[in-house]
């Protein structure tokens, strides 16, 4: 081959691939648009989404849906926004809405929403504000729908219970009562070593911070956009935490969490009966269905009961429990190709019974104001009531919804390993930190000052 | 046609041949770094655009505490893992250089761990270093429970995070030791039997002979070493990520931080910087190593 052939070749070849390589395809060959769906579950979870969007797909025959569950999507819906070619539907984690509304990039659903069929009224009160925060001019819009669900509250061991003498059809609801069924569940060994625990806060250890409310406090304060980690319910709630620390002991909890396997396995220490009590959403009751000690029929033999996490005796309210109240979110992002159709297919998703089978298979509760007689009567988490009970609660709570929190909540997890081990008093790391996460919000406020949208009114 | 002409032609050509090259060079490394230098004097959290802010990424890296940290235990990383990676390589080059049976076996054994994906070595690692059920700490068991001594909660204190990251990056330095491995074979083995014959022993020909001849080549996997264990990411993010109950910031170094701002905290601009901050930090080590190396360093002429 000459050196002109060769380079002839090499030409071709560029041009060729360019024109008929590999693209992504907005048109089906029958003509129908092609949406983009990307959302973030694996496993029964997304196959329980896959069965919706097969559904969408076969309930008309302009629009198909191309489903793709992919890890770090809220990475990725970044940087495709920014590079200008998101897919047309993105299902996020709900503490993001803030991140991306305030910068407009997403598109208000009820800007497209002309039906109102996913008007945030429909939905359990605990969930309307997470759909919903203000845009870059400072007005509130509706940038999300609700995908499913994810409260929490307190799963325990009944048998547990009964064995020490507790009654299982009674679970302590203050944080008092709730010690001391703590210390009467505590099992170790001939040499002391701990066996099992009644309650670690730090296990799984994923909301460390969520104990703030039960005593009455917060950990953000919207109004004046001020860290308040350091007020004194806080303290109280870290103090709280941390005798449970000093009771069983710093090194005896490190080396008895170091046996506790991953969350979804059989070495879970809940499943395991390590942990009488632990907090969790409605989810553990799948991976307690398949990984839980079973009889000879296969049928799940851990006896489980779900109770609201306990409060302070002022907050003890059985209408009104004291729970984080989050969720998985469906988005529009803006730049989009097929807005109207990203919009139709949500409203399919956001039927009834399509909100109910989803939250069915991943054993959440359903996000709507009003569930089924069914939906509730035939749900596997037997504790599904006590979850529908924190999302339509007036004392839910919910992620802050600042810019900063993936930062503020960095710092309130690395905190909450030095609270346990007990490296300081618990005011005077809050007092640290409250510094600290302050200082994130206020480099948050510099970035909307820069683009002429402060919230503190002129403050920072 | 002119001899210019044809000059010309050649040199078109030339251009042509390597245009692949600098197309790619241009596009995916020479425009990203300009553009990352701009992005270090702005504010730009991605989803909007970026806003003129001057020097302030930079001052405002002087007074950030969770980047100091980082930086520090980046540093003594760095200051752990070269000597001792350095060590363990000669030491392993210089015996698998010995003639022993299935010497083919052991290079391959210590090769084979740099062929697995960071983020699976650290997984292994993972269940390896786990407090109660671990190899390690069963293993330590076994030899000296009787003794009372246990091993410690290797990833879930803060305090044995460094080590345990120390260890799992120690096992893959089979790169290292290949390359070490290939200088020995090529110290010539008359300057070797010269020294013996003027009376030194094994130890003093590897000080002596040996280790000068090969400096350059410990040169350059010092030069490597310093650069990767400044860019050290993807064994204590997947370790941290997957340990629920460690401190997150005992497993965070520089190149943690960049992430961190660029991807999670929406402050490309800031993380630009640092990722300029770390360049010149590796450009400046890079050029006292080579400053140092002129007294150190044999090259044979």
């Amino acid at each position: 081959m000459t050196r002109r052939s060769a380079l002839a070749a090499m030409v071709l070849g560029g041009v060729g691939f360019a024109t008929f390589g590999p693209r992504g395809a907005k048109e089906d060959p029958s003509g129908r648009v092609v949406l983009d769906y990307w959302e973030k579950w694996t496993g029964h979870e997304a196959a329980a989404m896959k069965k919706i969007v097969d559904a969408f797909n076969q309930s008309q025959d302009r629009i198909v849906v191309r489903y793709l569950t992919t890890a770090g999507i809220d990475q990725k819906t970044l940087i495709t926004i920014a590079a200008g070619d998101p897919p047309d539907v993105v299902g996020l984690w709900a503490y993001l809405v803030p991140v991306f509304a305030e910068s407009d990039s997403l598109i208000p659903l009820d800007e497209l929403d002309t039906k109102g069929e996913v008007r945030v009224e429909r939905y359990a009160t605990g969930f309307r504000e997470l759909m919903t925060h203000r845009d870059s001019k400072g007005q509130t819009r509706q940038w999300a729908t609700m995908n499913t669900g994810g409260t929490l509250a307190v799963y325990y061991n009944k048998a547990h219970f009964r064995e020490v003498g507790l009654d299982p059809e009674k679970p302590p609801r203050t944080i008092e009562e709730f010690d001391a069924a703590h210390r009467k569940l505590v099992k170790r060994d001939a040499d002391g070593s701990l066996t099992r625990a009644g309650f670690m806060h730090i296990e799984p250890g994923w909301w460390s911070w969520i104990w703030v409310f039960q005593f009455g406090g917060g950990v953000y304060d919207a109004a004046s956009d001020r860290s308040i980690i350091g007020a004194p319910e806080a303290v109280a709630a870290y103090e709280w935490m941390q005798s449970y620390s000093k009771e069983l002991g710093v090194d005896a909890t490190k080396k008895f969490r170091a046996g506790f396997g991953n969350y979804d396995s059989p070495l879970n220490a809940f499943l395991t009966g390590r942990l009488s009590m632990v907090i969790q959403g409605p989810w553990l009751a799948n991976v307690i269905n398949a990984h839980g000690p079973k009889d000879v029929n296969g049928k799940p033999l851990l006896d489980y009961g779900v109770m609201p996490a306990p409060v302070i005796p002022s907050l003890v309210d059985p209408r009104n429990p004291v729970g984080l109240v989050e969720g998985d979110v469906l988005v529009i992002p803006k730049g989009c190709k097929h807005p109207k159709e990203a919009m139709e297919f949500i409203a399919f998703t956001q039927r009834q019974e399509h909100v109910e089978a989803l939250s069915l298979a991943h054993y959440k509760s359903s996000t709507l104001a009003v569930s089924s007689e069914k939906f509730l009567r035939e749900h596997p988490n037997t504790g599904v009531r006590v979850f529908d009970a924190v999302a339509q609660s007036a004392l839910g709570f919910r992620y802050p919804r600042t810019q900063a929190w993936t930062q503020f909540k960095d710092e309130l997890d690395g905190m909450a390993q030095r609270m346990w081990s007990l490296e300081q008093p618990a005011k005077d790391m809050l007092a640290t930190v409250q510094a600290r996460t302050q200082s994130y919000l206020d480099r948050a406020e510099q970035q909307r000052n820069l683009r002429g949208r402060s919230i503190r009114g002129g403050r920072a | 046609m002119s001899t210019s002409g044809a000059q010309l032609k050649k040199d078109l050509l030339g251009w042509l041949w390597v245009s692949p090259w600098v197309i790619g060079f241009l596009a995916f490394l020479a425009a990203p770094m300009a553009m990352s230098l701009y992005y270090s004097f702005t504010d730009y959290p991605l989803l909007e655009g970026p806003v003129w802010i001057g020097a302030g990424n930079w001052k405002r890296m002087l007074t950030d505490e969770v980047f100091h940290a980082a930086i520090l235990r980046t540093a003594w990383y760095a200051i752990l893992f070269i000597p001792i990676a350095t060590a363990m390589a000669l030491v392993i080059a210089a015996l698998l250089n010995e003639k022993v049976k299935a010497g083919g076996f052991f290079q391959a054994a210590v090769f084979i761990p740099t062929l697995v994906p960071m983020a699976g070595s650290a997984m292994i690692w993972l269940w390896m270093l786990n407090g109660e059920y671990g190899l390690i700490n069963q293993s330590i068991h076994a030899a000296f429970g009787w003794a009372g001594i246990e091993g410690p909660n290797w990833l879930q204190n803060s305090k044995w995070a460094m080590p345990s990251i120390l260890m799992i990056s120690l096992w893959s330095i089979g790169q290292m030791v290949v390359v070490y491995l290939a200088a020995l074979k090529e110290v010539p083995d008359e300057l070797l039997e010269a020294g013996a014959l003027d009376g030194m022993g094994p130890v003093r020909r590897f000080f002596n002979i040996t280790l000068p001849m090969i400096s350059p080549v410990i040169l350059f996997n010092v030069i490597t070493l310093m650069i990767g264990s400044l860019q050290v990411f993807a064994i204590p993010y997947v370790l941290s990520a997957a340990t629920p109950g460690n401190d997150p910031r005992a497993m965070y170094f520089f190149t943690s931080s960049m992430y961190d701002n660029a991807f999670r905290y929406n402050q490309m601009g800031y993380a630009s910087a640092q990722a300029w901050l770390q360049l010149l930090i590796t450009l400046g080590l890079t050029a006292i190593m080579f400053a140092a190396s002129k007294k150190l360093v044999h090259y044979r002429a």
